[in-house]
């Protein structure tokens, strides 16, 4: 393993002896109870062999988070997305329809789109300018049977459309399944869209004071790990102590799906003259004070409360560095116009400030992770139920590739 | 069909080299478009083709409204798919 010691074993690192052991790390003992259970072995936070696996076990055979419906506004708008070295490109269809395909021409593989921008009419390859609709049609081939012949017996458009990638957008987050074998999104998150099923209503967002974007020196699953639990917030949050305590908080956990954090206490923000932000309409009473924060798995963090939402798409650049982006979402179009700026700001002030706060945790926690003799770490049956889901999530999905593969 | 600017086609490559450069890709559509009228004047029709292909890739590139028309020209010439609303 490079970096690491010919003295360690694998008993406390996970790797063996000068060799980047990852893809053998020993996951069954994150996949037991949370009482007796370790968390995931260093390798699979310093390891390019372990960070490969993952890529394909958990953030390509799973639907995976990689940009905003809102990202792309209009129709015709277009973004690219490099998400783990694939090339993507998120579309907006003139239906109004979010499309995504594999950001490549279908003749020489060229890429199509490098910077976001409107399409007028088709998207032109910049090579020899095959042309394709927005909904991935190909439109023309030109010259692909002789300089003015513009059509050839064995090219078939038909069948030269843009590669599709499957996506789903829920609370305005494109998730999409690489490896395209996944059960369909809604099979997956059935049971939290059920949870928050209240919530599904239109979102509004305002782009110019509405999003924050962070680069942390980590592995994601350390900001998945971090946002899962409210153990730290007294501590790293000492501001929330004042009207979001630690003992207002419970644990979510649902074992192989989700998990994260709620507060039965949801303090909304309020200008001196009492008046808040619009509520989302006809919500039921548990969410007058009720707040949660819960992970779709793998990658993607979100929150709803009874005035805003947000989410935290984490994009993994590297084993070590992830760029976390985020969100915030009102409720109605009126919050998210004049009259409103300066709660949003307040509020995307309130939650920039919590989300920095956690950079010096999940980085310093990256670093622990090069510490040799930290063997996964010891978990608090009680406060740590929702990060060791996670990690029994993860180790469940690295263990099923394993074994098919 | 013509366009609505009319060069020779020496001084056609030099504004087709500023439309290039500018990525004017509706001067662009005029000047092949212009050129391709001058070859099939010519009767050259493999080198209208040529140059009405390039009009027809900027057109739709930009959704110009000339582009059904180029296409037209082209599947007269048997070089392109017949245009969807003539089937």
């Amino acid at each position: 393993m490079v970096g690491f010691g010919p003295h360690l074993t694998s008993e406390t690192s996970g790797l063996k002896m000068g060799v980047d052991m990852g893809a053998q790390t020993d996951i069954e003992t994150v996949m037991t109870s949370v009482n007796v259970a370790k968390g995931l072995p260093n390798a699979h936070y310093v390891s390019d062999t372990v960070f490969e696996e993952e890529k394909q076990a958990v953030l390509f055979k799973n639907w995976s988070g990689i940009g905003f419906a809102s990202d792309v506004p209009e129709a015709a708008d277009a973004m690219p997305v490099n998400f783990l070295g694939v090339p993507l490109l998120i579309v907006r269809d003139r239906d109004g329809s979010v499309n995504v395909f594999q950001n490549v021409c279908r003749h020489r593989g060229m890429t199509l789109v490098s910077e976001a921008q409107k399409i007028r009419g088709t998207i032109r390859c910049p090579y020899h300018s095959w042309c394709y609709a927005l909904n991935g049609e190909l439109k023309s081939t030109p010259h692909v049977g002789g300089p003015g012949f513009n059509t050839h017996d064995d090219i078939d458009r038909d069948e030269l459309g843009l590669f599709r990638v499957r996506s789903y957008v829920w609370h305005d987050v494109v998730f999409v399944n690489i490896s395209g074998d996944a059960p369909e999104f809604e099979d997956v998150h059935q049971d939290l869209m059920s949870r928050w099923a209240d919530f599904e209503k239109p979102m509004y967002y305002n782009a110019v004071d509405s999003g924050i974007t962070l680069d942390l020196a980590c592995n994601w699953k350390l900001a998945v790990e971090n946002y899962c639990e409210s153990y730290h917030l007294p501590w790293v949050h000492p501001g929330l102590n004042s009207y979001s305590r630690l003992e207002d908080h419970y644990n979510v956990v649902e074992l192989g799906r989700y998990s994260g954090q709620g507060s039965h206490v949801y303090t909304q923000l309020k200008r001196d003259d009492g008046s808040t932000l619009p509520d989302f309409p006809n919500l039921p009473d548990k969410w007058a004070e009720t707040g949660e924060w819960i992970t779709v798995y793998p990658n993607v963090l979100l929150g709803v409360q009874r005035d805003h939402t947000f989410a935290l798409v984490l994009e993994p650049v590297t084993k070590e560095q992830t760029i976390e982006h985020i969100k915030l979402f009102y409720a109605s179009q009126d919050a998210v116009g004049d009259v409103y700026a300066d709660m949003r700001a307040r509020n995307a002030a309130l939650w920039g400030d919590v989300f920095k706060e956690d950079i010096f945790v999940v980085e310093g926690m990256q670093k622990g992770r090069h510490a040799p003799m930290f063997d996964g770490g010891k978990f608090s049956p009680v406060m740590d139920g929702p990060t060791h889901c996670f990690h029994h999530w993860v180790a469940s999905q690295v263990s099923v590739n394993r074994t098919a593969t | 069909m013509g366009s609505d600017v009319e060069y020779s086609l020496d001084a056609l490559a030099e504004q087709l080299l500023a439309a290039h450069s500018a990525n004017d890709a509706q001067r662009l559509v005029a000047l092949y478009t212009n050129a391709a009228d001058l070859r099939e004047q010519a009767g050259d029709i493999n080198a209208a083709c040529f140059y009405l292909t390039h009009a027809f890739v900027f057109a739709l590139e930009i959704n110009a409204a000339e582009r059904r028309d180029l296409q037209i020209r082209l599947w007269r010439h048997g070089r392109e798919v017949k245009p969807e609303a003539l089937d």
